[in-house]
């Protein structure tokens, strides 16, 4: 029998049914969020534009020192709270908390669904550069019903792991009385989202605790999964193993008071591929031995074996694949150009991670019938069509 | 960088050019040099320059064939009898000789005796190509020896590439010899106006340009 | 052996830009091309490594101009590699300045094109550039694209076979320690020395003087192939590095940092030390 998905996925309704590129890096339109300008230009541009040309970096460092003075605690305990997954972004602001701003970083990690070796061994690495690590892992029984959830109802597995990602350092933060958690890079604007958000030095508490993630809550998601799924039952959990998916109430952070979530990357101008650099040198980080698959790139988001299924799901949503990403953020970067881009696209964008695809099943507890009829429900209907018995994308990058 | 400006006109050399070279480095080094460099097949332009270099890499026989299918075997000959300065690099200065046995048995230019071999057929544990920086010690060490090129250090390093070697009849046109994995081979000849290099002197830094700029100079 | 050891510096070119990676990953720009080639000629360099790095994704090489550039004033071998498919691509970077050129994808694709080309240019020209990454089980595998895309080939047989095939050199890039100033793993290179007729050169991870040392002491390879030792120690000696296009990120050099895992050497440093410990390398004239 066929899958049919429900609707508690907003994202997907919002999206232009004719694609475009910007004319400068080589994102789509296709992504949530963006916005593009009458000449063609993506907001992750501008805002690179104005990262370029708009901004006294040497003021946004005195800004940080400021904040970090106003934080900073004399009697050696804890004074800042790094979320991390022992990768190039968070292993790097943490080090420079520490070695630069004598700052006392404390590492809070939220476990990837499924460890690859380099990851582990990069996680270890960033330990033994010189932070105390807390490292969460959920319950796993029911992550991976959680897990499957998200995979059918808001196509992307991977989202359980984004909910604790974001909530699980401020659980930490008000359970521990650190008042400050700093992430390394502001997504919405990195990533070319929502511009409201680009130049802010944190998002603050009452604005992101009330945000729904894809247009939905957890606790509105673990009810439509109780009532919808026969795999997922009260059984399944006790209360406090969701204490880590939802950050504490408002009233909690404000009484903590934990003002929001600051950004590393409004103070020092962001530069992932100066990160690996950095963190070479610094905390023994090492790339990904081989090519991570769906993109060209070796040091990028490497801990997670599933963090493939991800990207390619939402190649299937929005025809925008880990490649065109990556690649539109190094265009923004410098390091390589728009052509090279185009190049790289027509080699990896949408190349399926089959590496781990048995184990994802596995995880899942699902068969790959049923893994290609939910992914078959996430087709956007103005991006694919079937050729010749294959689906292919109707509108590709030129 | 040693230039020669001269008031009249400038020293022409003519680089023979048959389709197996990198020409391009021997010309820039002449050119750099302040000569006035002359990459032809044509006879007659060879046979007019004040100079002229035979160049070359790549295998024998090839070279060989080339040499016939551009009719360039006597325009060769031709400029040697006219006293002018000639040099033959690498290949080119293998070609002057009898014949080789490299890849098939091939009759070279004749114009030394002797024959080019192979170093794998000393010894198969030889590496091969000979590849990089060797030096060169000076073969006759008489005192009552004119030295045809006395700016040559003995015990300069020049750039070696190549398989074969040399082994010519006569000793007396030996200049330099190299030693290679235990055997002593002849690196460099010279008789009369005709001077050959197993190395590149266009390869060789400094040193190796200013030897170009000793052969040619008047 | 009376052929002294070859001290290559190996240029990774991007468009207009040097660039330099770790582990063969990211485009870091130095600075101009030419203008550290000149710095090296002039320094005493033995012969000079040019690798169009992006050339493999477009299935070219670009080189041609710069090679035109260094060919009228530098007077060493150079040898070009990146991205060079057919034996029309060698013939026109050879006619452009090259005396080798460096194959790594065609040969793997098709290795018939190592023998083609070593009838027609002489085996000496023509190089095969092995990227070797070390797996689970302690073999070395070979890659391609800057250490990108696995073949699936072990090093040694693959190394080999190349030489059989008519490969004049063997370049192994040690993709491990490239870029890390870690210094080689000794054992691998032995043991393809060892096996090889053919002059092997040895890229990847000299952090210092000692490494070069140490290697020769052990095995005597033909070449070494030095990038990150030389170029972040050329950066703070040149005064004028060439100018900036609008390719490229310039961040690294605005900072003026030095790499805390490089020893600053210079080539003439190198070979100074070499020659002090009795290692046959040919000596240089420095010009200032």
């Amino acid at each position: 029998m066929s899958f049919q998905r429900s609707n508690i996925e907003k994202q997907v309704q919002n999206i232009p049914t004719e694609v475009k590129w910007c004319k400068k890096c080589v994102i789509s339109n296709q992504r949530p969020r963006i916005i593009f300008d009458s000449n063609g230009i993506c907001s992750g541009c501008h805002n690179n534009e104005f990262k370029e040309n708009g901004i006294d970096w040497k003021k946004r460092e005195a800004e940080l020192v400021e904040l970090l003075d106003q934080h900073r605690k004399n009697d050696g305990s804890w004074d800042v709270i790094v979320p991390s997954s022992g990768g190039k972004d968070s292993a790097y602001v943490a080090h420079q908390l520490r070695y630069k701003y004598g700052m006392n970083p404390l590492t809070v990690t939220w476990s990837p669904l499924m460890y690859t070796d380099i990851g582990r061994e990069n996680f270890e690495s960033a330990i033994n550069a010189g932070f105390t690590n807390i490292l969460c892992t959920p319950n796993g029984k029911f992550q991976r019903k959680l897990a499957r959830l998200c995979f059918e109802e808001l196509g992307d597995a991977f989202h359980v792991f984004v909910l604790g990602q974001l909530s699980f350092p401020f659980q930490m933060a008000a359970r521990l009385g650190v008042k400050l958690v700093m992430y390394g890079e502001n997504g919405e604007a990195e990533y070319a989202g929502d511009p409201i958000y680009a130049d802010k030095p944190f998002k603050p508490s009452e604005e992101w605790v009330t945000q729904h993630f894809k247009g939905v809550t957890f606790r509105d998601l673990l009810d439509f999964g109780l009532k919808n799924k026969d795999y997922l039952s009260k059984d399944d959990y006790c209360e406090s193993d969701l204490n880590f998916y939802q950050p504490p109430t408002l009233e909690e952070l404000n009484k903590a008071g934990i003002k929001g979530m600051h950004f590393y990357s409004y103070y020092h101008k962001w530069r992932p591929q100066e990160n690996y650099y950095y963190c070479v040198e610094h905390t023994g980080f090492k790339p990904n031995p081989e090519r991570s698959e769906g993109t060209y790139s070796k040091y990028a988001s490497l801990d997670d074996k599933f963090d493939g299924f991800h990207y390619y799901l939402r190649f299937i949503k929005f025809g925008l694949g880990r490649c065109m990403e990556d690649a539109a953020h190094e265009i923004r970067d410098g390091h390589i150009t728009r052509e090279e881009g185009i190049a790289l696209m027509k080699r990896y964008e949408g190349e399926f991670p089959k590496k781990y695809f048995k184990e994802f099943l596995e995880y899942l507890d699902i068969s790959e019938e049923h893994f290609w009829n939910v992914v078959d429900t996430w087709r956007a209907p103005h991006l694919w069509e079937k050729k010749n018995g294959e689906w292919v994308l109707k509108q590709p990058i030129l | 960088m040693l230039t020669v400006e001269s008031m009249k006109e400038k020293i022409k050399i003519a680089i023979i050019d048959y389709n197996m070279s990198n020409i391009f480095s021997i010309k820039n080094a002449i050119d750099l040099l302040g000569f006035e460099s002359l990459v032809t097949s044509d006879k007659k332009e060879i046979l007019m320059a004040d100079g002229a270099i035979l160049p070359g890499v790549g295998s024998f026989p090839e070279a060989m064939k080339h040499l016939y299918d551009r009719k360039l075997i006597n325009p060769i000959e031709s400029f040697i009898s006219s006293g002018k300065p000639f040099l033959g690099i690498c290949l080119g200065f293998q070609l002057m000789f009898e014949e080789s046995n490299e890849f098939e048995n091939t009759m070279g230019l004749g114009i030394f005796n002797g024959k080019v071999k192979n170093f794998q057929d000393i010894s198969s544990e030889i590496k091969v190509p000979h590849v990089g920086w060797n030096f060169v010690s000076k073969n006759n060490t008489q005192s009552n020896y004119k030295d045809p090129l006395p700016k040559l250090k003995n015990k300069e390093h020049f750039y070696f590439v190549h398989s074969c070697y040399v082994d010519p009849t006569e000793e007396d046109i030996v200049y330099t010899t190299t030693e290679y994995s235990g055997n002593r081979f002849t690196s460099s000849v010279i008789s009369n106006n005709i001077f050959g290099f197993q190395f590149h002197p266009e390869k060789s830094g400094p040193e190796g340009i200013g030897l170009l700029n000793e052969i040619f100079k008047k | 052996m009376s052929v002294a050891v070859r001290i290559i510096p190996k240029l990774d070119i991007k468009g207009p830009n040097l660039v330099k990676g770790v582990h063969l990953e990211g485009l870091r720009v130095l600075g101009k091309p030419e203008v550290f080639a000149k710095y090296y000629y002039e320094q005493g360099a033995d012969e000079l490594f040019y690798q169009d790095v992006v050339a493999s994704l477009y299935g070219r090489n670009s080189l041609q101009e710069i090679i035109s550039k260094t060919a009228k004033e530098i007077f060493i071998p150079l040898t070009v590699g990146g991205g060079i498919r057919t034996i029309e691509d060698i013939s026109n970077l050879l006619r452009a300045g090259a005396d080798k050129v460096s194959i790594n994808t065609a040969a793997i694709e098709n290795p018939g094109l190592i023998t083609e080309a070593s009838n027609i240019f002489g085996a000496s020209t023509i190089v095969v550039s092995i990227e070797a990454i070390k797996q689970a089980d302690g073999r070395y595998f070979a890659f391609t694209d800057n250490g990108r895309n696995s073949t699936g080939k072990e090093i040694l047989s693959w190394a080999k076979e190349a030489e059989l095939l008519g490969a004049g050199e063997i370049v192994i890039t040690l993709v491990d320690s490239e870029g890390t100033g870690k210094g080689f793993d000794l054992e691998i290179i032995k043991k393809i020395s060892n096996s090889l007729s053919i002059p092997l050169v040895v890229h990847g991870g000299v952090g210092n003087n000692i490494h070069v040392y140490d290697l020769l002491s052990y095995v005597p390879v033909s070449g070494i192939a030095i990038s990150s030792m030389f170029h972040y120690n050329t950066i703070h000696h040149l005064r004028d590095l060439g100018g900036y296009e609008a390719e490229g990120n310039i961040d690294f050099l605005k900072s003026n940092r030095s790499l805390s895992f490089i020893q600053n050497t210079s080539i003439g440093q190198l070979k100074d030390y070499l020659i002090e410990k009795n290692v046959n390398c040919r000596k240089h004239e420095r010009k200032n």
